[in-house]
């Protein structure tokens, strides 16, 4: 009797419970739960501080890129039990867990490594966007380098 | 027989929303079909502003990523195209 796989994705304008989303993937036939916690850093940007982080998604698509990710995970490592994905939305202060990441596996190989790949691809393909804000209250919109359309790759043509 | 154009939802995210003052708007009477790239300049036509976003931007039909070129799509009534600047989550 096998338990079905489970892809789960959660937005949240509260703060993120890592024993939830690692709850979400307990399975009785694992014997690892790989674990990604992203935070907000305290960064420096040019001599400015970072006070936090505004986080604003495409909500619908945001579950629909999850779904073809959890896809592609799987195809990769048929082994992965359960994944689930709980990220913030709204205002999130430095130091606060922006995004939590868990994948359970019967052996720990091949779950450390689809989450390695699973956090690069949903920088990479989530329409989500952070916004750092300043102790002046200056804002950037940022971008992740593994975004293909992103201002850090070269465009080849127009 | 000569169909309607259809009416389309335009989404604006993160910059693109700071560029247009918008978040949403409706678009009467968009051609169908159309290539990606048309449809970018007709949005630049409306709001100059995304010209920023110029080289870094993707458009989502229907939640689905098209880059901003030759590819033709074809759009119904109430369909969704969202303006995508690049992504930062995680």
């Amino acid at each position: 009797m096998s338990e079905e796989s489970r892809d789960v994705f959660k937005l949240s304008r509260d703060w993120l419970s890592v024993q939830e989303v690692v709850d979400a993937v307990s399975s009785s036939s694992c014997g690892a739960v790989s674990v990604f916690i992203g935070t907000t850093r305290e960064d420096q940007m040019e001599g400015r501080k970072v006070i936090g982080l505004e986080y604003e998604a495409y909500e619908c698509m945001a579950q629909s890129e999850f779904t073809r990710l959890c896809d592609d995970i799987r195809a990769r490592w048929p082994i992965v039990k359960h994944i689930c994905v709980h990220h913030r939305l709204g205002w999130v202060k430095v130091g606060e867990a922006s995004v939590v990441m868990a994948i359970s596996s019967p052996h720990r190989g091949d779950g450390q490594q689809a989450i390695q790949y699973g956090i690069s691809q949903l920088k990479a393909t989530l329409p989500i966007w952070k916004k750092e804000v300043y102790e002046s209250q200056d804002a950037d919109w940022k971008e992740n380098a593994e975004c293909s359309w992103s201002t850090y790759r070269e465009r080849n043509k127009t | 027989f000569v169909g309607f154009p259809p009416q389309v939802l335009v989404l604006y995210f993160a910059k693109s929303a700071e560029l247009t003052g918008r978040k949403e708007e409706e678009l009467p009477d968009v051609p169908t079909p159309i290539s990606s790239g048309d449809l970018w300049r007709l949005l630049l036509r409306r709001h100059p502003r995304l010209s920023a976003l110029q080289h870094h931007v993707v458009l989502a039909v229907r939640q689905q990523y098209v880059a901003v070129g030759d590819q033709v799509v074809t759009l119904a009534d109430g369909d969704e195209v969202a303006v995508v600047p690049p992504l930062s989550g995680g």
